[in-house]
């Protein structure tokens, strides 16, 4: 009888435990996700070890050293050194120091913006609708880079150098998230119970926080795993422009612009081929991992 | 044959001397249609087109009619979860038809909704408990959270949910269950009126009378009035003690259960009567089948809504629309076979 009642469980494994709330159903089929889990056990490394940097070594990052210049990797600089002496290792760490801060602080800023902005002209609609959406058009129809440019030349000595990246990046990147919000609130808010929520007096607020947003948070996770990886990407490409974090402050933008210089592209690879590498495996883990949300977000997939 | 009518005669009169708890008067509710390079309103569909009754205290008002003819837009609208276009919304001797803000928020816990669709009217997020306390965090903030969850359980209770029904969610239960979440819900506030749109339309045949069966309990328990929506003319017989007929936005018969159903004056009327399965071989009446569609909302004939339908029409009725007139005690048919 035992064994039959085991087998039976063991049959259906779609049917969704008693008593759980969606979050945990979610929750548990993304810890059997096994792509999504190792990728997330490899970002948060790669954020422990970086954000641990100052802790890790002791080396002073930016000191120029020029009895070391250009050694190739050692039992010493276990990644060699770069032109001016500094550690690659050293510099890697600190290096995903400054590209995750970047990428976390725009998703999370860019999030936050555009999902008030979103909920609002969505919930709405109407006359705040047109408005909020036509300031989100001009938004995002700005010329990027010029706005980065000139924004980093006025902001300069104001901020430090990588927050002005942040905020020109935010500032500017809201508008994608806005109008996905609004329009999964737009369809959300055809459900019944949001009539009904509105009919047992909750305020128009509460409506939002407490009704619409948890039921398009999965979509809005999903889309800011997308943005954090576009987020690192965004500041490797611009520091590899020249115009985003100041080049003495190290990140794996940076790190990989030295190889610009064609002398260490040809024969100095162990300075750009480790960032350059952690770079892709970094986002590509974001991007399993966002699948993987995604996955586990969807009721109808099972694992 | 003498007594009956009597009896008739003083049951209608009892009925009338009862206190109206709703009057809705000319109540028009119109949608935008959008369309257009700037989405500009390039039109409107009539969703409610011209409607008034009144609901008695402590009755069930049966609002019937095809889906499509606006019956939610009806009923939310006197709830005031829609705006009205026009005319007037009295409630318990408030005119309601303008509130907004927190005037309007207060007013709503004297009249609840309990919603058609078991699955979209709970929130997918919410815990059963939390669903049903929260009418009364809303209303009553300062009350302990150990008084409201006694309150709840309760209604759980109340409405035969199971008792560990609190701590889990919508997705756990049945269709049924689902709706009896939704009718403890309406209850919390213990409202006066409430709305029942199609509440066992989405539900299998063999739990409607169970739910059904519970409101009617709940309505003396209570003292409710209900406003009933269904399409389903048996449902509103079994439910209700007067009886409303829409058809295309319009009211187009009202009249107490007896007199809709033996003796129906609208053409209209009369063909969904003729519609419903008789039991009784012997009573078999003739079926009168309609011709062609129900025209758009958006683009109503002139004159009567039915006249593009009706087997009686004449030539008068594409060009005067007729109001609805009292023809007999109590009984009101918007027809022009009746001026
Ligand atoms: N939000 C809306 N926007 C535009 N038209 C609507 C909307 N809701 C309902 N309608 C239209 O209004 C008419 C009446 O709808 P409804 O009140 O839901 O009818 P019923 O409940 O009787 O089936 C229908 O033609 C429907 O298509
Ligand atoms: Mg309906």
């Amino acid at each position: 009888m035992e064994a039959l009642t085991e087998k039976n469980t063991n049959q259906t494994p779609s049917k969704p435990p008693k008593n759980m709330s969606p979050w945990a159903i979610a929750r548990r089929k993304f810890v059997r996700n096994k792509l999504a889990m190792t990728s997330s056990v490899f970002l948060l490394i790669v954020m422990i070890a970086s954000f641990l940097a100052p802790y890790i070594t002791t080396v002073d990052i930016s000191r120029v050293n020029l009895g070391q210049m250009s050694l190739p990797p050692s039992s010493e600089h276990w990644l060699g050194t770069d032109k001016s002496g500094r550690d690659v290792f050293v510099r890697l760490l600190y290096g995903g120091r400054v590209s995750l801060l970047v990428g976390l602080a725009c998703t999370f800023l860019i999030v936050v913006f555009g999902t008030i902005v979103g909920s609002i002209a969505g919930y709405f609609g109407g006359v705040v609708d047109s408005v909020l959406m036509r300031f989100t058009d001009f938004i995002l129809n700005f010329p990027f880079l010029v706005f980065v440019i000139v924004l980093n030349a006025i902001l300069f000595g104001h901020l430090s150098g990588v927050w002005v990246l942040i905020v020109v990046i935010s500032v500017l990147g809201w508008g994608g998230v806005a109008r996905l919000v609004r329009s999964k609130i737009l369809s959300e808010k055809e459900n019944e119970y949001i009539l009904a929520a509105i009919s047992i007096g909750c305020r128009p607020s509460k409506v939002i926080i407490k009704h619409l947003l948890p039921n398009v948070l999965s979509t809005i996770i999903v889309q800011a795993t997308i943005l954090f990886a576009t987020m690192i990407v965004a500041e490797s490409g611009l520091s590899y422009l020249g115009f985003g974090v100041p080049t003495e402050v190290p990140s794996w933008g940076n790190m990989l612009s030295t190889s610009r210089d064609p002398d260490v592209m040809q024969n100095m690879p162990w300075t750009w081929i480790p960032p350059a590498i952690v770079l892709t495996l970094t986002i590509l883990s974001i991007n399993f991992i966002g699948e993987g949300i995604k996955d586990a977000l969807n009721p109808k997939s099972y694992r | 044959m003498n007594i009956t009518i009597n009896n008739e005669n003083s049951m209608t009169a009892k009925t009338k001397s009862k206190k109206n708890l709703l009057e809705v008067k000319h109540l028009k509710t119109y949608y935008p249609v959008k369309g257009g390079f700037f989405r500009r309103t390039i039109g409107h569909v009539k969703a409610v087109d011209n409607v008034s009754f009144e609901i008695r205290k402590g009755e069930t008002f049966g609002l019937v009619g095809e889906s499509g003819c606006g019956k939610s837009t009806t009923g939310r609208t006197i709830l005031r979860l829609l705006s009205p276009t026009e005319g007037q919304i009295i409630f318990d001797g408030n005119d309601i038809t303008n509130l907004s803000g927190n005037k309007l928020r207060e007013a709503r816990k004297d009249f609840q909704m309990v919603f058609q669709d078991p699955y979209a009217s709970l929130n997918p997020m919410q815990m059963v408990g939390d669903i049903i306390g929260e009418p009364i965090k809303n209303f009553y903030p300062g009350k302990q959270k150990k008084e409201i969850k006694e309150e709840v359980m309760d209604l759980i209770f109340r409405v035969g949910l199971p008792s560990d029904a609190y701590y889990k969610y919508a997705h756990e239960f049945s269709g049924g269950q689902r709706q009896r979440i939704g009718i403890a819900r309406a209850l919390a506030l213990k409202p006066k009126l409430i709305v029942a749109d199609e509440p066992v339309s989405a539900l299998d045949v063999s739990v409607q009378s169970q739910v059904l069966n519970l409101l009617k309990e709940l309505q003396d328990e209570f003292d409710l009035t209900y406003l009933f929506i269904a399409h389903d003319l048996s449902v509103v017989k079994h439910m209700s003690d007067r009886i409303g007929v829409m058809y295309l936005g319009n009211l187009i018969e009202v009249a107490d259960k007896h007199s809709i159903y033996d003796e129906p004056l609208h053409p209209y009327t009369q063909a969904l009567i003729s519609a419903i399965p008789e039991p009784d071989p012997d009573r078999k009446k003739e079926r009168i089948v309609l011709q062609g569609d129900v025209p758009s909302p958006s683009n109503p004939p002139s004159g009567c809504p039915f006249h593009t339908r009706c087997p009686m029409a004449k030539e008068a009725c594409s060009e005067i629309k007729p109001k609805l007139k009292e023809v007999k005690p109590d009984h009101r048919v918007a027809c022009i076979l009746y001026d």
